[in-house]
């Protein structure tokens, strides 16, 4: 694969991402990161790493603005949320270190799938 | 209640960095099941909160490892950005509880695809180019 192709490549993996980041009001990590690792072959560290450097960006801004003018924004509960996030972050990316690419693939492939059947089956239930 | 959004939000941190994920999917649930918030409110409100870089701190410290390929995560950006313009569209149209089940669904599909290691496509000299950066972390790998 030449480096134009890969990059088209990239870029649509990405707008696929988008597509799902706006409509679950997610960064895109989530779905970024296996991509990453299936289609373009990364390491998981390199790819959680990647992830981040496309989320710094406000790429959800878009979506955001569409949301918000539908008055589906929280302003209170956002702001207070933030800093906490910030350098909680900081200290899970310390843990990731710790881990091998194998485990800590696996290990978020477990979290991810822990909330999606809870998420799925609490809105079923309802 | 503002030592609750704190302490929410220090706990949804660890996992950002631990997963390199921007927070949605764990700042959602969060939202929704201990602030019974509704699930197009919860997803309007993590977008807001992703608007400044909160995964910066935990990208430096990828990024001392050589673990980020910036360039390539750029190009992620621009599509990302786009693409969240018609999904964005799209969730508004659709009632809260059938977007719930969908974004589990999601979630799952996501994990599913995280959990098989593909066996590598790309040429031996092309695959060490990518994963260049990993091996300078004797752990990574």
């Amino acid at each position: 694969m030449n480096s134009h192709v890969r990059r088209l490549l990239i870029l649509v993996v990405a707008r696929i991402v988008g597509v799902a980041s706006g409509l679950f009001g997610v960064g895109g990590g989530t779905l970024l990161v296996p991509l990453l690792v299936l289609v373009l072959g990364f390491d998981q560290h390199v790819a959680q790493g990647t992830s981040l450097v496309a989320l710094v960006p406000p790429t959800g801004l878009l979506a955001f603005l569409n949301y918000a003018s539908a008055g589906k924004v929280n302003w209170t509960v956002g702001l207070w949320i933030m800093p906490g996030v910030f350098f909680g972050a900081m200290a899970g990316a310390h843990f990731a270190e710790e881990l091998s690419s194998r485990i800590l693939r696996r290990a978020v492939a477990v979290l991810l799938l822990a909330i999606g059947i809870w998420e799925a089956s609490t809105a079923l239930r309802k | 209640m503002y030592l609750l959004y704190l302490s929410i939000g220090l706990l949804v941190g660890v996992l950002v960095g631990f997963m390199g994920v921007g927070g949605g999917v764990i700042l959602i649930p969060a939202m929704v099941y201990i602030l019974r918030m509704d699930q197009h409110m919860a997803q309007g409100t993590s977008l807001f909160m992703q608007l400044p870089p909160l995964g910066l701190g935990a990208l430096l410290m990828y990024r001392k490892k050589g673990q980020v390929d910036l360039k390539e995560g750029v190009i992620c950006a621009l599509g990302i950005l786009a693409g969240g313009y018609f999904g964005s569209k799209m969730a508004i149209g659709i009632s809260s509880r059938d977007l719930r089940e969908m974004f589990g669904l999601f979630m799952i599909v996501a994990a599913v695809l995280l959990w098989h290691k593909p066996k590598p496509r790309e040429s031996r000299g092309r695959q060490n180019e990518f994963t260049r950066a990993a091996s300078l972390n004797p752990r990574g790998g």
